[in-house]
Parts: C-alpha cells; sequence; structure tokens
C-alpha cells in the first residue's frame, strides 16, 4: 500500500509536472479544484497514465469528482482496483 | 550531408500567409523555407486536437525551424475551424481535415517539389496516414505520439469533457448523455470546444493503417520514466507496418506529455532526433 502510494503521487508529479512538490503531499493533501494544473485535460491524462503505469482500470460509471478529491480518496480508488 | 557547392545561407524567417482551400475558404498556415536553395523533402505539420494543438505550438514552431534549418521545407497548417484558419470546428469534418492536408502539400511542392512528408503530432498523427495514402505521390510519414487508432481519441476528448463536468454525476453518465446528444445530430460542448457530429465520427473511424502511398514511417513516442519501453501496442502497430513492407524507425524519447502539460515546456531531445531521422539517408 506504501508503495502504491508513492507510485501515485510519483505519477502525480510527472503528469501534472509538479517539479517534485508533490513530496509535501499527503493523504489530505486537496487536489481537484486545489491544484491548479490538474484541469480538465490532466485529469484524462492522469487517468491514463495510472492505468498504465499499474494495471488499474478507471470504469466510466465509477468515476466522479469525488475520485479526485485528495491524495487518499485517488490511492483509495487505485488500491481498490489495482494489479491486473 | 552537407553540399559545399551550397553557401551558409541565412534561415529566412517563418512566413505566416493564408492558403486558399477553395470554397471551404482559406487555411493560415506559416512557411519556413529550407537554409538551401534545393530542399531536401516537403514536409506538411498537422497538429492535434483542441487545446493540444495550443500546447504544442512552441515545440510545433521549433522543430518546424530545425527541419527547415537542416534544409526541409516545411509548412504548417491550421486545419479548417482550429487555431486561426477560417471555418467553424463544430462544424468541421475529418474529410475536410485530410483535404487540408493534401492541399497544403500540393502548395507546398510548387516551391519544393521534394520528398513529400506528412508530420503529425497525435491526432495530427492520423490526418497525416490518412492524406498520405490519398497523395497522389508515394509519402513518408513522422509520427509524433501517434494514437493507433480514432476511438481513443475520441474516448479521450469527451472523458476531458466529463472531467470539465466533475461533480455533476459520473463520466459515465456523461458520456452516455454525450453520445447520444452526438448520434442525435447535436453538438457536444467539450472544455470550450463544440464537437459535431461528423468530426466526432470521423475521428472514431480514423486508424492508423499501411497503404501502398507511404513508403517510410518516423515513429516517436515519449515517456518520463527511464526504463520505459515502447507500449505492447505500438510494438505491435510497428511489426504490422514493417510486414506490410514499409519502412519503420521508431525511438522512445525521454521527456514530458508537452501537448498536455500545464506549462509550456521544451522536449529539445524530440526535436533533434525528429531533425536526424528525417535527414537520414533515403527521402523517401
Amino acid at each position: 500500500m506504501m508503495d502504491l502510494s508513492a507510485e501515485v503521487i510519483r505519477t502525480l508529479d510527472d503528469v501534472l509536472g509538479l517539479g517534485g512538490r508533490s513530496g509535501t503531499f499527503s493523504r489530505a493533501t486537496p487536489l481537484l479544484g486545489a491544484v491548479p494544473e490538474l484541469d480538465s485535460m490532466a485529469v484524462v491524462a492522469l487517468m491514463a497514465a495510472l492505468e498504465d503505469r499499474l494495471g488499474v482500470s478507471f470504469p466510466d460509471d465509477e468515476v466522479d469528482g469525488a475520485t479526485f478529491a485528495t491524495v487518499g480518496s485517488l490511492v483509495d480508488f487505485v488500491a481498490a482496483r489495482a494489479g491486473a | 550531408m552537407p553540399d559545399a557547392v551550397e553557401a551558409a545561407t541565412v534561415q529566412p524567417p517563418p512566413t505566416p500567409f493564408f492558403l486558399p482551400a477553395g470554397r471551404r475558404g482559406r487555411r493560415f498556415a506559416i512557411h519556413h523555407a529550407p537554409a538551401r536553395r534545393a530542399a531536401r523533402s516537403a514536409i506538411v505539420y498537422l497538429h492535434p486536437l483542441a487545446e493540444e494543438m495550443n500546447k504544442s505550438r512552441r515545440m510545433a514552431a521549433l522543430a518546424a525551424r530545425a527541419l527547415a534549418a537542416d534544409g526541409h521545407a516545411v509548412l504548417q497548417v491550421d486545419l479548417y475551424g482550429c487555431g486561426d484558419s477560417e471555418g467553424d470546428f463544430a462544424e468541421a469534418g475529418w474529410d475536410d481535415w485530410v483535404d487540408d492536408a493534401l492541399a497544403a502539400m500540393r502548395w507546398l511542392q510548387q516551391s519544393a517539389p521534394a520528398a513529400p512528408v506528412f508530420w503529425g503530432l497525435r491526432a495530427g498523427c492520423l490526418v497525416a496516414a490518412q492524406a498520405a495514402c490519398a497523395a497522389p505521390a508515394p509519402s513518408a510519414l513522422a509520427l509524433w505520439q501517434p494514437p493507433l487508432d480514432g476511438r481513443t481519441v475520441l474516448q479521450q476528448f469527451l472523458r476531458v469533457g466529463a472531467a470539465a463536468r466533475f461533480g455533476a454525476g459520473t463520466v459515465k453518465e456523461y458520456l452516455a448523455e454525450a453520445r447520444q446528444s452526438l448520434a442525435g445530430g447535436r453538438e457536444v460542448e467539450i472544455a470550450g470546444y463544440r464537437l459535431g457530429r461528423r468530426l466526432a465520427d470521423g475521428i472514431e473511424a480514423s486508424r492508423l493503417a499501411p497503404c501502398a502511398g507511404i513508403r517510410r514511417v518516423h515513429w516517436f513516442e515519449l515517456s518520463m520514466r527511464p526504463e520505459a519501453a515502447l507500449p505492447p501496442a505500438s510494438t505491435a502497430a510497428i511489426a504490422a507496418w514493417t510486414d506490410a513492407g514499409v519502412a519503420v524507425d521508431a525511438q522512445l524519447i525521454a521527456g514530458p506529455a508537452f501537448w498536455q502539460s500545464a506549462e509550456i515546456v521544451d522536449v529539445p531531445a524530440l526535436v533533434a532526433a525528429t531533425v536526424h531521422g528525417l535527414g537520414d539517408g533515403d527521402p523517401a
């Protein structure tokens, strides 16, 4: 679970071009609406990157805004579906 | 290969102009004349969709300029309804875009009757491939991060629309509504872009597939991960092209997906690899 969380955060950093800012991220860190780089294009790119790196799928009927509310909500979503 | 007879010329600046596209209006284009008397190839650049076009302008300009400096004639063209071209994005059709690519190449060949190359980024790769297949002479393709299939492109574009509306239901609900609207001939608004049925259908039907008109493909993908390799789907597609008798050189470049990054970033390694690839050996 620790590795998964680190991988999610690393993917966030890469996709959003945070340049290491994610080093301060914790489960409680708000994402959607709080991180300016996370616009609608970035959300789609993030899903594609997580799908590609972690073998997780983001089924359309399970994804909504709450998925990306915080680092924790995203990690939980991925953890529940990772490891294809 | 440097030509000793060609004196080192000052590279002409890029020239913006409007290219006539018949009864369908004019297209904004930028011509990069080659830094030598006879162009080594004639390259038409096809941009990606919507916001990706805006985010990648700088990289396209850098590469176009570098290619021209290396002796190629390059024409960047804004497709119907995109950028500074005439037309309404909501009324665009995929076939219009392929026609634009062909018109651009005809224009470029007037001053640079050299080996044609259709160069695309993302969805532009699909336009490039279809144009090359329809072109009167055999061409080469230069593909930056090619999608294998227009269905993925449309799906990703619709997902952007869903993400822009987060809070009002799931992605699935939005996608179902969007597809229903499109099927009913109604436009769908995606992060400021109005997508019409004609274009959606055209994007969805497009494929990256070999044909008699394509001799050579230069394939470039990017990855931020140092240990990455080309995705299996790309490797399989490349094998299919090779089996069909097309010469393919494929490279993975370390760098960010500049067409979608929040801040404008440069990937000089991709520019260098493209110049090197297109300058290598047999032009067609």
